[in-house]
């Protein structure tokens, strides 16, 4: 993707700028208080006289959402980031209108000195390769005119025009493009399967097309941020599959959580329905088709097709035995074709560019790229797309830029709570469908969690199980009770009253819930225990056989000590002890009375010099 | 919300004691006659495999009929059979099973002896009927005056909504009348609106849309987003994603808690602070994260909450 070659003219107004700020919009930087920057932007650069030649445009989600809020600087690509109100006057005066870029808010690597000025040098972007996200931080996503500026509904236009549904679907069965939601169906079969579904009466001939946006996994976030920067290219997918299937109905079911991207959405839907890309006659083609949004109310289980639609209907959302599937009877008994946001949004570019380009990209059998959410312990969090194939080594490291405060990577957890975390011995490991799955992993909706030395695999075993039992909706035996039991040994464990015999019963009640489950949820939940199991059983063989817990996180096997060492006696644990626990002299050690502390971590947290210790 | 009333421990020695007992069963001299107690599906399966491996069964049960629950159940999970194309077969094979003894309007009022060799005293309660004489015509059933009592509407509650509620729900209502699926949009708005779903509210919302009460009811317990009690006037959300898990989402919790003297899910006196725990909001870039009513803080630590929480305390 070239990013230079943006067109320096405002589409609404024809006016040509010298320079485009484009300031990230999305929920991380928002909440940073990316507005109130634009605002501050605009007020200075009306002061130095600037309005008519320098435009601020609010972007969708930029990616580096650890730095927020950010802005980049067309034409020339200045990446600035961690922008706060009082650096603005200075920022303008200096680089808008002296041209002398700002050093001091460019991105400083950690452990380097000198810091990387434009955007695309920076690792973090450099490597990877957007398809999904090719409009992210390049359009105003709430501004038709500036998707269609970028190819947008080029696609459609030539779907309608020049090619009928079944070319349509053999283009993307071509392509090898497989569902992102996570299970990995190719969806070109999909969509033939919904095609060639009967109606189910002659008066009843609808058939419908939902966009799955309910996206639970927590700690993923891919979803909202397609949404939320590029909502039309969401939009545009949907019309063209809805075009291949037949489908004059199409539903956005999207979690009441998001309200950035549901607003959006709203937006997007209104201004295609003006241009007369949704509705009643298509490009003059006869082509019928409409779409309405649907809030989720908070249940995870909704992210599970058959229960989503149950909910779309009103009915309590459980899952439903499959056969029949969606595509012969799904929403309101009608053939339905369900796909997830990241799989609409890369279908225009199948078409505009081929399926032979899309297929040329990733391995023998996942082909194309992923869209990942880069969280948890590592130095840059934020959304990367990078190509199937890529390996975990090149994603953490070269991408992510390794882990903060030098501490040592343990695993990465992918798939949400139907994943599994992945040791270090795996980082060389290239990421697709099927080598997921053969280290007990699963794809996902494309959550990485990466985890450090202070995260305890067995916490993290105990804290999915938690979410999958609080979401389990209750309808199979093997769900409900199996994860209250499974939940019930971890607890014991973790509170050091594991005994032998545990580890196999876990393995044994795992391998039993997940051969007796009805929908994906209960058959997966067991796999954070089970893929825990298979690569750090000595870490549960510590908390059982010693009673420790090595990383330091199950509170019932932990006692915080001041290292008097380390220790320069500054009060500052003291000042902040919740339970008053901690005791000392300015200038002495302090010690922790154990009887009072409550292993809040508090001191942990504030201490500056590592002097609290965990053991 | 479901617990099994069940322990791990429990099992653990229910299953040694039955390997315990084994043994010993096999030393024993065994009488050729069996007792099922109960005679549901369960209990009839039982009765006919054991009566098809040659030993005589008394089939017991409390009602005055078998087949239990599945006999009223349309069909079964998982696989969607027909609940009575399964029962009734087996219902007639029991009935003509000549090994078979069915005892109904019975209780069992004691066991004696060891496994393979007991006895059980069983009381029969009366049928009042000669049951060598009953032909079952099913005549005295249909007439009679107990069973058939004409079925009359229960009187209906009366609503206790003020005029001004009622106003405000009407007007959701009416938004979505005579559309589909529209439950739970209207129970969205009722909940943006009162920021909980009140009692009177939701029965009101049943009978004008024609929903029984316990599917809404149902609905607004089975979604998080949904509570039926009064929040307070800040909402305070705390993500509990994975990523704000392992970056100490959870001692954030616990320091709201302390600071507010609250636990999740409950309300300050006050009324002024609802503490409420949520499964990812999708900024895990600035993991741990909280959001107070539509105000979101990234990267919040222990230290910082007292002050974030005086910040609202001075506004009210």
């Amino acid at each position: 993707m070239n990013n230079q070659n943006i067109q320096p003219i405002n589409e609404q107004t024809g006016k040509h700028y010298r320079m485009h700020l484009m300031l990230c919009a999305g929920t991380g930087c928002v909440s940073n208080k990316s507005f109130k920057i634009k605002e501050v932007l605009e007020k200075e650069l009306k002061k130095q006289n600037l309005q008519d030649e320098v435009l601020v445009v609010m972007t969708g989600c930029n990616g580096f959402c650890a730095l927020g809020p950010v802005m980049v600087v067309k034409p020339d690509g200045f990446f600035y980031q961690q922008l706060q109100e009082d650096d603005i006057p200075h920022l303008v005066e200096e680089h808008f209108l002296k041209g002398r870029p700002v050093k001091k808010l460019m991105y400083t690597p950690p452990e380097e000195k000198e810091p990387i000025p434009k955007m695309m040098e920076i690792g973090f972007f450099a490597r990877q390769r957007l398809i999904a996200l090719k409009n992210r931080g390049l359009i105003d996503p709430e501004n038709i005119d500036e998707y269609i500026a970028r190819d947008g509904y080029k696609a459609l236009a030539k779907v309608l025009t020049k090619m009928a549904p079944l070319e349509v679907i053999e283009e993307v069965k071509k392509s090898g493009l497989r569902g992102r939601g996570g299970a990995g169906f190719p969806t070109g079969l999909k969509w033939e399967l919904c095609r060639k579904a009967k109606p189910k009466s002659k008066k009843q001939n609808t058939k419908y097309i939902i966009c799955n946006a309910d996206e639970g996994d927590p700690g993923a976030f891919m979803d909202r941020s397609i949404i939320e920067s590029d909502p039309h290219g969401v939009l545009e997918g949907m019309i063209i599959g809805a075009y291949a299937i037949g489908a004059n109905n199409g539903y956005i079911y999207i979690r009441a959580e998001y309200p950035l991207a549901m607003e959006r959405l709203e937006l997007a839907i209104k201004q295609a329905e003006d241009y007369g890309l949704l509705g009643e006659n298509i490009f003059d083609t006869g082509f019928n088709f409409d779409i309405k949004i649907q809030k989720g109310a908070g249940a995870f289980v909704c992210g599970e097709e058959t229960s989503l639609m149950a909910s779309i209907e009103g009915r309590p959302p459980e899952p439903r035995q499959r056969p029949p599937f969606p595509a012969q009877s799904g929403l309101w008994g009608m053939p339905t074709n369900i796909n997830n946001v990241e799989t609409w949004a890369t279908v225009p570019s199948i078409i505009n560019r081929g399926a032979e380009w899309f297929a040329s990209i990733g391995t023998e059998k996942s082909k194309g790229t992923k869209v990942f959410s880069l969280v948890g312990k590592i130095n840059n969090t934020g959304l990367v797309e990078v190509p199937m194939g890529t390996t975990l080594r090149e994603i953490i490291y070269d991408i992510g830029g390794g882990i903060p405060d030098g501490k040592e990577f343990k695993a990465v957890q992918t798939g949400g709570p139907s994943g599994g975390c992945i040791p270090k011995e795996m980082l060389d490991l290239p990421i697709d469908y099927e080598r997921l799955a053969e280290v007990g992993s699963i794809m996902g909706s494309g959550g990485m969690i990466v985890l450090d030395e202070d995260s305890c695999m067995v916490d993290i075993a105990k804290y999915f199980l938690q979410f999958t039992n609080d979401e389990s909706c209750g309808k199979c035996n093997s769900c409900r009770e199996g994860s209250e039991a499974l939940l019930e040994i971890l607890d014991k464990i973790s509170n050091g009253k594991g005994e032998e015999g545990d580890i196999e019963f876990l393995e044994e009640l795992g391998q039993a819930i997940k051969d007796a489950s009805l929908c994906g949820l209960g058959q997966t939940l067991p796999n954070p225990v089970l893929s825990t199991l298979r690569h750090f059983r000595d870490e549960y063989e510590q908390h059982i056989k010693h009673k420790k817990c090595p990383a330091g996180v199950c509170k019932a096997l932990v006692q915080y000590f001041v290292d008097e060492e380390k220790c320069t006696g500054c009060m500052l644990c003291a000042k902040n002890c919740p339970q008053d626990a901690i005791t000392g002299k300015r200038k002495e050690p302090h010690t922790i009375d154990q009887d009072k502390c409550i292993k809040c971590n508090m001191c942990y947290e504030v201490c500056k010099f590592n002097a609290i210790q965990r053991k | 919300m479901r617990n099994a009333g069940y322990s791990m421990e429990k099992i653990k020695k229910q299953r040694e004691n039955i390997m315990n007992h084994e043994s010993d069963i096999m030393n024993q001299k065994k009488v050729g006659a069996a007792m099922v107690v109960g005679g549901g599906i369960g209990g009839m399966q039982a009765a006919l495999d054991l009566a098809e491996s040659g030993i005589k069964v008394y089939l017991v049960e409390t009602k005055p009929c078998i087949g239990g629950v599945m006999s009223q159940l349309d069909k079964t999970f998982p696989t969607n059979d027909c609940a009575m194309c399964t029962m009734a077969p087996r219902l007639v094979e029991i009935g003509r099973h000549k090994d078979i003894e069915i005892i109904t309007l019975a209780d069992v009022e004691d066991i004696e002896g060891q496994p393979g060799n007991f006895t059980v005293t069983l009381k029969k309660r009366p049928r009042y009927v000669d049951e060598e004489k009953c032909t079952g015509c099913a005549l005295c059933v249909n007439n009679c005056p107990v069973r058939n009592i004409i079925y009359t509407e229960p009187e209906k509650e009366e609503l206790k909504l003020s005029d001004e509620d009622l106003q405000r729900v009407r007007v959701i209502i009416n938004n979505y009348k005579n559309k589909k699926g529209t439950l739970v949009p209207v129970l969205q708005d009722i909940s943006s609106q009162y920021r909980y779903l009140p009692a009177e509210v939701l029965r009101y919302v049943a009978d004008e849309l024609g929903y029984p009460l316990s599917q809404v009811y149902r609905l607004a317990t089975f979604y998080n987003a949904f509570s039926l009690e009064p929040r307070g006037k800040y909402l305070i959300s705390i993500c509990l994603g994975t990523a704000c898990h392992v970056k100490g989402g959870p001692s954030i919790v616990e320091a709201l808690g302390r600071e507010l003297g609250i636990k999740p899910g409950e309300t300050t006196e006050d009324m002024n602070f609802t503490l409420e725990t949520v499964r990812c909001i999708g900024c895990c870039g600035l993991s741990p994260v909280m959001k107070i009513n539509e105000d979101l803080y990234g990267k919040v630590t222990q230290k910082k909450v007292p002050g974030i929480i005086n910040e609202y305390r001075t506004k009210t």
